[in-house]
Parts: C-alpha cells; sequence; structure tokens
C-alpha cells in the first residue's frame, strides 16, 4: 500500500528521448525521483545553476551602495531586496544540489574560481547611486519578465514551486524599481542628471540580460523550461521601457532605436561579442566581483570547518 | 513627545548605538561565511536599523528630518559607544561584536521597557521581541562555534572586542538626571555588573578561557562625547549620497 509516509520505490522512467518529449507535451512535470534523461537533468541543472549564481552575484553587485544610502529606512529596504535575491540564490542551489549533479559547495566554489557562469549584467560595477536604481528598474524588471516566462510553464517541479515564490518577490523589486525611478526623475538636475549616466551604462546590459536569439532547437524551449524565445522577451521589454524612459524625458542611449509606423518600438543592432567577452568572466567588475567573494570565501573556510567538526563531533 | 535634554542625551546615545551598529553589520551582506548566515545577519541589521528609526522617532521633533539628523550630524553631536562605530572586516571580530552588543542591548531595552514613558516602554516592548531572536543567534552560533575553533580566532576577538564593548555602558554626562527624573531606574553601572555577569558565564560555559585588560575605553569615549579613530571614514561613507545633494528628496 502506498501511502503519505511512504517514498515511491522507483521513479518514473521513459523509454527513449522521444517517449520523454511526449511527457513533456501532455503537460508532464519531472520529479527529482524520476530517472529522467541525462540530457534533459545536464540542460536543467545548468540552467538553475547559472539563475543561483546570477542571483548570488546580483546581491554581490548591489551591496556596494547599501552602506551608503541616503535614509535609514532606504538602507533596510535595500538590504531586505538584496537579502530576496541572496535567498533566491540559497533555494536554487537546493533545488539543483538535488539533482545529484554538484553540492552546494561545489557549485560555489566554482562560481569563486570563475568556472561558471552568471548574467552579465552583474560583471559590471554600480558607479554611483543612479546605478543602483538603475539595477532596480531596469535589470529588475528584465530578470522579472525572464523569470515569468520560465515560471509560466517550467516543467521541473521543484524549480517551477521555487520559481513562485521569486517571481512574487521579483515582483515586489520591480516596483521598488519604479519608485525609486520616480524620485530621482522628478528630483533635482543633479538626481536626473545622474540617472541618465547610469541610464547610459545599464541600458545594454540590460536589454543583453535576454541572452542572443534562441537557437532553432534550443532544448529547454523544446522541454518546456523556457516559455518564450530570447528574442521574444527582449522586444517585449524594449517596447515597454523606451515609452516609460521617454515619458519621464530621459534618452535612451541608442542611436539606431526606431519606432514603426505601428508604434513598435525597435531595438538598433546589438554586438554580441562584447557580452560573451563578458560572461567569460572579462567584463568591467568580473574580477573585483569574483576576487571579493573568492577570498571572503577562503577567510570564512574556518567557520564552515568549525562548524563541520561541531557536527562530526569532533 | 518633549523629553528633559537627559532623557533626550539618554535615548539619544542608545539610538545612535543602534544605527551605528545596524550600519556595520551591513557591511556582512553577501560575503558572510554560508548563505543561512548571510540571511540570518541580514535580517539583524535590518531591526537594529529599525531599533535605532524608533528611538530617534522619540527624540526628534516634527519639524526635524530622520535622515539628515542620523546622518549628517557633525561627528561630535554623535554619542556612539566605540563598539557600534568598529569596523569589524574579519568574521570572527563581527560575531563576537554581535554576542558582546546583543547581551548588552538585551540589558538596555530591558531597563527601558521598564520606565514609566509609555512611549518609551512601548518602543522597548516590541524591541525584546525581536532582540530575543538577536540574542539567540548570537549564543547559538558562539555555543557552536567556540569549542571547535582551533585557529584560536574567537578567543583573540573576545580578548581585543570586550574591554572595547565596555564602554556600552559609558553613561551619557546626565544619566544621573535620568534616574533622579525616574525616566529608568536602573544606571549604567548597574547594567555593567550584569552584562558582566553574563559574558564570563557565556565564556565558561563554552569553554573559552580569556582574559582581558581594561583599555580605558570608557574614560576615552568621555561620556560619549568622543569619536573612535575610524568614525570620520565611516561618517563620510554613511552620507555619500545624502550630501551629493542636500536638497533632494532620494
Amino acid at each position: 500500500m502506498h501511502t503519505l509516509a511512504t517514498a515511491p520505490a522507483t521513479g518514473r522512467t521513459w523509454i527513449d528521448l522521444d517517449d520523454f518529449q511526449s511527457f513533456i507535451d501532455a503537460g508532464g512535470m519531472v520529479e527529482p525521483g524520476d530517472d529522467m534523461p541525462g540530457e534533459y537533468r545536464d540542460e536543467v541543472f545548468r540552467f538553475i545553476e547559472f539563475h543561483a549564481n546570477s542571483e548570488l552575484m546580483g546581491g554581490l553587485t548591489e551591496r556596494d551602495w547599501i552602506p551608503h544610502a541616503p535614509g535609514l529606512r532606504l538602507k533596510q529596504i535595500f538590504l531586505a531586496k538584496t537579502q530576496d535575491e541572496i535567498g533566491h540564490a540559497h533555494l536554487l542551489y537546493m533545488v539543483a544540489a538535488d539533482m545529484g549533479v554538484k553540492t552546494r559547495t561545489e557549485m560555489l566554489e566554482d562560481l569563486f574560481a570563475g568556472r561558471s557562469r552568471f548574467h552579465n549584467v552583474f560583471h559590471y560595477q554600480a558607479v554611483t547611486w543612479a546605478d543602483q536604481i538603475a539595477i532596480a528598474y531596469l535589470v529588475d524588471a528584465a530578470a522579472f519578465a525572464s523569470q515569468r516566462a520560465v515560471f509560466a510553464e517550467c516543467t521541473y517541479g521543484p524549480y517551477k514551486r521555487v520559481l513562485k515564490r521569486i517571481v512574487a518577490e521579483e515582483g515586489f523589486h520591480m516596483r521598488h524599481g519604479e519608485e525609486m525611478l520616480l524620485r530621482l526623475a522628478t528630483g533635482t538636475d543633479t538626481q536626473r542628471s545622474m540617472f541618465q549616466e547610469a541610464l547610459d551604462r545599464w541600458w545594454w546590459p540590460a536589454v543583453q540580460l535576454f541572452g542572443p536569439d534562441s537557437d532553432p532547437d534550443d532544448p529547454l524551449l523544446r522541454w518546456k523550461i523556457k516559455s518564450q524565445r530570447n528574442e521574444d522577451l527582449r522586444a517585449a521589454y524594449v517596447q515597454k521601457y523606451v515609452p516609460l524612459l521617454h515619458g519621464y524625458g530621459f534618452t535612451i542611449p541608442d542611436p539606431e532605436l526606431h519606432q514603426d509606423d505601428d508604434g513598435t518600438w525597435h531595438a538598433g543592432p546589438i554586438d554580441w561579442e562584447p557580452l560573451k567577452a563578458t560572461m567569460r568572466m572579462g567584463g568591467p567588475d568580473s574580477k573585483r566581483r569574483i576576487d571579493t567573494a573568492a577570498r571572503n570565501w577562503a577567510d570564512t573556510a574556518w567557520v564552515r570547518e568549525a562548524l563541520d567538526r561541531r557536527g562530526a563531533g569532533t | 513627545m518633549t523629553y528633559s535634554p537627559a532623557v533626550r542625551d539618554h535615548l539619544l546615545a542608545f539610538a545612535d548605538d543602534e544605527h551605528l551598529v545596524g550600519a556595520r553589520h551591513t557591511s556582512w551582506i553577501g560575503l558572510g561565511p554560508f548563505l543561512e548566515e548571510d540571511l540570518a545577519f541580514c535580517s539583524i541589521a535590518q531591526d537594529e536599523l529599525g531599533h535605532g528609526i524608533g528611538l530617534y522617532g522619540l527624540i526628534l521633533d516634527d519639524d526635524v528630518e530622520l535622515d539628515a539628523f542620523a546622518l549628517l550630524r557633525p561627528a561630535e553631536d554623535y554619542r556612539s559607544c566605540w563598539l557600534a562605530e568598529l569596523e569589524c572586516t574579519d568574521w570572527n571580530d563581527s560575531l563576537v561584536r554581535h554576542w558582546l552588543y546583543d547581551r548588552a542591548e538585551a540589558l538596555r531595552w530591558e531597563a527601558l521597557a521598564a520606565s514609566p514613558d509609555p512611549a518609551a516602554a512601548s518602543l522597548a516592548l516590541r524591541a525584546q521581541r525581536e532582540e530575543s531572536f538577536h540574542l539567540a543567534h548570537a549564543e547559538q552560533f558562539m555555543s557552536r562555534i567556540a569549542g571547535t575553533d582551533s585557529t584560536g580566532r574567537i578567543a583573540d576577538s573576545v580578548r581585543r572586542l570586550a574591554p572595547i564593548a565596555a564602554g556600552i555602558w559609558d553613561p551619557t554626562a546626565t544619566e544621573d538626571d535620568v534616574l533622579a527624573e525616574g525616566f529608568v531606574t536602573t544606571s549604567s553601572a548597574q547594567l555593567a555588573a550584569r552584562w558582566n555577569d553574563l559574558i564570563r558565564a557565556d565564556l565558561a560555559r563554552w569553554g573559552i578561557d580569556v582574559d582581558w585588560d581594561d583599555a580605558g575605553v570608557v574614560g576615552a569615549q568621555q561620556h560619549r562625547t568622543q569619536r573612535s579613530d575610524g568614525f570620520a571614514a565611516f561618517h563620510a561613507d554613511l552620507q555619500r549620497v545624502l550630501a551629493v545633494d542636500t536638497s533632494a528628496t532620494w
């Protein structure tokens, strides 16, 4: 007899990839105990690890300006937001670790050694407080759109369940970014000038966050981890944010940005080579960010070791 | 609420301590020894900042803007203790500061909760609920790591920071007036004695056998009117954005 207290003896199995695809196409949800195809496990693990790394490195990007927050409540708010990002990383690393490919420690150590990747936007430095706002307004919105598109289908059960919380919190972050932008946009000349300079730095990285056009046979689309192609998400983002930023009187740093007769905005052509270099840890702030995290990880190893000894009773 | 200058100074000292220790804790966001600790320490930092906001709220007149007061005052107008101002660049220092400070903070809130002033007592009761978690976190972390830290870092931090932490109990110059008014009934010296017993009992329970010399911090703080060596840089960091345009709403 199967009861709630008894785990299934074996998970579901599939004869081959076609059989698995039929399961996915019929709306099936894969669970950790299933005997999922190795190709699916590897792709989904890599995607979740990338997401987890990006959440953690996003938190590290935003931490730089928290000590300088221009107010106590703002400091609390930005702390809470950064805490959310690190909390997302925490959840995602657990989901990824349960896939049995790498442990959480292995994932973190790969990240700090530059062996694994994270989103392009977190290779850049927040130069002023306005950059912090540009991240909150532009980057959080792009991340929200991207994650919501994954949540929409997402055939890997644990990931979808965690994304429900992440997407909800990212929605708050996006609203927070809008409120913060409004303060600068309706503020003094100094504030508006600061934000324009930040927009000049962050517009293209935010647009590039969605990645190059999806491959025609992207397995993440085929297996319904992603629900939308990268180029479609990017186009929707441009369509939404160009009029908003223009409405606030800011200039988009894209000389070839144009609008069709039907009102659709189109960004200029994107040179993806700098993005690829950035993703290989060649971004403007990649080295500093990774070095800081890696040094701290090494400096605090004694804490983890002491707690491990405690756990082992030695 | 209108308080006497003595009570105002007494509350300001606590407010500045809470604000600055919370601000110092923020430097660890994203850099804790493991993710769970990152999340816990971040919550504690937010709570301490919230306590600071609540205490400033008791003493600020309606026409005084909180952030300008908290961040843009001249250094000599702060009444913080040196432990709250201290930059802890090593995790062991930050953890030990957390334990020493929160051991004291719990006693300070307890004293304020007994105040006949309803606004102060109400704030203290709310803060005590959060503080119980902070103290539990500090005690549990210290108890788990103290006996297994083969590097001696924790003991070194206790030896260096305990004398600085004693400066928490440096009273404002007019504390006698605060007691005479009956705003609180327990002196800093009485709380210091209890704190000293508590931290020594903790250390004995955890098997940390260290002693320390009086570094003279209490006297050097001169009733909390003197700032520590690193304060100027810390203060500049705190006000870096606000000072860009003091007429702006950020």
